[in-house]
């Protein structure tokens, strides 16, 4: 692949050991035929997870080592395959949502977000502009929470160059907690909040509100500092530059989407060049980087998350009056039926494009069909195609900067 | 802190034990390095995170910054064989379930198991999914059940101090009560999604390997048996879906 040949030879001209040189000179081929690599070589197989603390949830991965080179990395999903996307065919339209919680686990706001906005598509219900400003504003916080969550657990995989890793990912926490704090004065729950309905938003914002975002969100414009701080140093960037290069060609073949394309330097996003809610609104500037490296998709998921600090204080700020739900109250499951029709709705997740087609059908009490489009599932497409030419440490923290969430990789 | 029980009548069988009695002037000490070990043991729960979904996540919040379980001494080390607690959090599916159950194995005794969450209690409304197992105690004998979906951090502190209980109870060789099985309540939906034994599955668009079969044998799922010589193909062929208008 065009991709892999492109891997910085830069950071793997210094290394002169031995057991960094490949028994033969080969070209990285995600269908590598084994028998064909090198008699000489002896290569090593080696089962990484599925249980694995550098795996974020329970992802395996085969690989086939020459020395200390990874000649090839064979993927393994489905230890966390739930059936949800048949459980969706059994439930009614409002029983769906707290399912999808379940599925991006660190973004659950924004899978209610995509469902919901499917069914009031087919249903032809308008939803009012204060929800949207709230969802937005969910939407965008969110988006902070799940970009620091995965800064401080991609510390923790780079580990022993971070100090043991575990300093940043304590202060990634701190300051996830202040949002989910938020989350929970708004919803009553951390975790699954169940906030979205068909028509708008269940939960209204509360008085005094407001203040308490800004105060939040001041609190953590100012610790971004502090990261910046305790990463940018020589290791860090050692072990993060040139490692896992993603060109643009390879991200668009691969159906990479969010920060991961960004970073291969292709300008797209969706809540600039498809907006929903009301991003048409709002000014986005899109975060683009060059590298395509895993610190270039740090530098982007850092910059994101100053840019929704800054979407979020709009949206506060200009929060419209009115109703919050155009609909009744939900009285039974039978209140919504959609009978015909078909309709896909994709949301910029904070992991990329979180697509929902839904097939309306039969007697309209459930979905005929419902496929979910994860972004995660896509990012770990690319492993065959990054591992490769790179070591074991520099695997794990490639697998990081893909940020992977099993539970919607596997659904 | 409570008053330590009358250990008069204790027959004590460590070999510790037998040195201290045998040595003459440090019966007295008995006692209290008893105490000092059942502290030790209480308080270095050294933590193995079976964590495949959300509440994996909650997890995580509860080893961070705000609820900090190290003040108790649990660490999270990240292989079976240093620790003494396996948290299972999250959904455990029938795919994953072996290999839970090998890293349970690899854990040193004495040990202790922790469900955590409402999926690995009894898997919630995803009990009856083809793929999904009923609970983790159908594979792993469970000490203590945190239900929530997913517990608070805070819970989550609470469930280990009533396993610090437990460990006192267990090295003062006292009776340890089990912990009840929270239920699913009454008004819980769970969907059914046929199961590998499910007869009412379709014999002959997707027959079951006799790999898969032998998987969900070996795993014994409580209160699920597999009926012997399931025959796929006589199985009755379930009616076919409506066909959506478009």
């Amino acid at each position: 692949m065009a991709s892999t040949a492109a891997v910085s030879s830069k950071a793997r001209a210094s290394s002169t050991e031995a057991s960094l040189t490949p028994t033969r000179a080969f070209v990285p081929d995600p269908y590598l035929d084994l028998a064909t690599y090198a008699a000489a070589a002896d290569l090593l197989t080696l089962s990484l997870g599925p249980q694995h603390p550098s795996t974020h949830g329970v992802f395996r991965v085969v690989l086939y080592l020459d020395g200390e080179l990874i000649v090839k990395a064979v993927p393994h999903v489905g230890y966390l395959h739930r059936g949800v996307e048949k459980l969706c065919e059994k439930l009614s339209y409002s029983n769906v949502t707290p399912i999808l919680d379940k599925n991006d686990y660190v973004a659950p706001m924004c899978n209610e977000q995509a469902a919901n906005m499917v069914f009031e598509q087919l249903l032809g219900v308008e939803v009012p502009l204060r929800a949207k400003f709230v969802r937005t504003l969910l939407a965008e916080l969110q988006r902070i929470a799940s970009h620091l969550l995965w800064l401080g657990t991609f510390a923790m995989d780079l580990g022993g160059a971070l100090g043991g890793g575990t300093s940043v990912f304590m202060y990634c926490f701190r300051e996830r907690e202040l949002i989910l704090d938020l989350f929970e004065e708004l919803t009553g729950c951390r975790f699954h909040y169940n906030t979205h309905c068909i028509g708008g938003n269940r939960h209204d914002i509360p008085a005094g509100y407001p203040a308490l975002v800004h105060q939040s969100l001041d609190l953590i414009e100012a610790r971004l500092l502090e990261y910046l701080g305790m990463l940018e140093h020589p290791i860090f960037r050692d072990r993060t530059r040139g490692v896992g290069t993603v060109d643009a060609e390879l991200a668009l073949e691969l159906g990479l989407t969010g920060p991961l394309l960004r970073a291969s330097g292709i300008d797209h996003d969706l809540r600039r060049d498809a907006p929903y809610h009301v991003y048409d609104l709002l000014d986005v500037n899109v975060i683009c980087d060059d590298g395509g490296d895993c610190y270039a998709r740090y530098k982007v998921r850092l910059q994101e998350i100053a840019e929704s600090i800054r979407l979020s204080r709009l949206l506060i700020d200009n929060l419209p009056a009115g109703p919050i739900c155009s609909t009744k109250p939900l009285s039974g499951v039978t209140q919504f039926k959609i009978t015909s029709g078909q309709a896909y709705v994709a949301i910029e997740s904070p992991r990329g494009e979180l697509g929902t087609w839904l097939i309306a059908g039969g007697k309209g009490m459930n979905p005929y069909r419902m496929k979910l489009r994860p972004p995660s599932l896509h990012a770990l497409a690319a492993v065959p195609y990054l591992f490769p030419r790179h070591t074991l440490s520099d695997a794990v923290a490639i697998l990081g900067s893909l940020d992977p969430i099993m539970g919607e990789a596997d659904r | 802190m409570s008053k330590p029980p009358d250990e008069s009548e204790r027959n004590y069988e460590h070999p510790l034990y037998d040195y201290m009695l045998r040595v003459p002037g440090l019966d007295v000490a008995v006692t209290s390095i008893d105490q000092l070990l059942t502290w030790g043991a209480t308080h270095s729960l050294w933590i193995f995170p079976m964590a495949t979904s959300c509440c994996g996540i909650e997890f995580m919040a509860a080893a961070a910054s705000r609820v900090d379980l190290d003040r108790m001494g649990a660490m999270i080390r990240g292989t079976p064989r240093q620790c003494d607690v396996m948290v299972v959090a999250g959904t455990i599916t029938v795919k994953m379930a072996p290999r839970v159950k090998r890293l349970w194995d690899q854990m040193p005794e004495p040990k202790w198991c922790v469900a955590m969450g409402s999926c690995a209690i009894s898997g919630d409304f995803y009990r009856d999914i083809y793929s999904v197992v009923p609970g983790i105690d159908t594979a792993i004998p469970v000490d203590v059940y945190i239900p929530g979906c997913p517990p608070n951090p805070e819970t989550v502190m609470a469930g280990l101090l009533r396993l610090q209980d437990k460990v006192r109870l267990r090295r003062a060789g006292l009776p340890v009560p089990s912990d009840e099985r929270p239920e699913v309540h009454d008004r819980t939906i769970v969907p059914t999604i046929g199961r590998y034994e499910d007869r009412k599955r379709r014999g002959g668009a997707d027959p079951i390997s006799e790999a898969q079969l032998e998987s969900a044998r070996r795993l014994l799922v409580r209160g699920f048996p597999m009926p012997e010589g399931i025959d796929a193909a006589a199985t009755p062929v379930a009616p076919a879906k409506e066909e959506p208008k478009l």
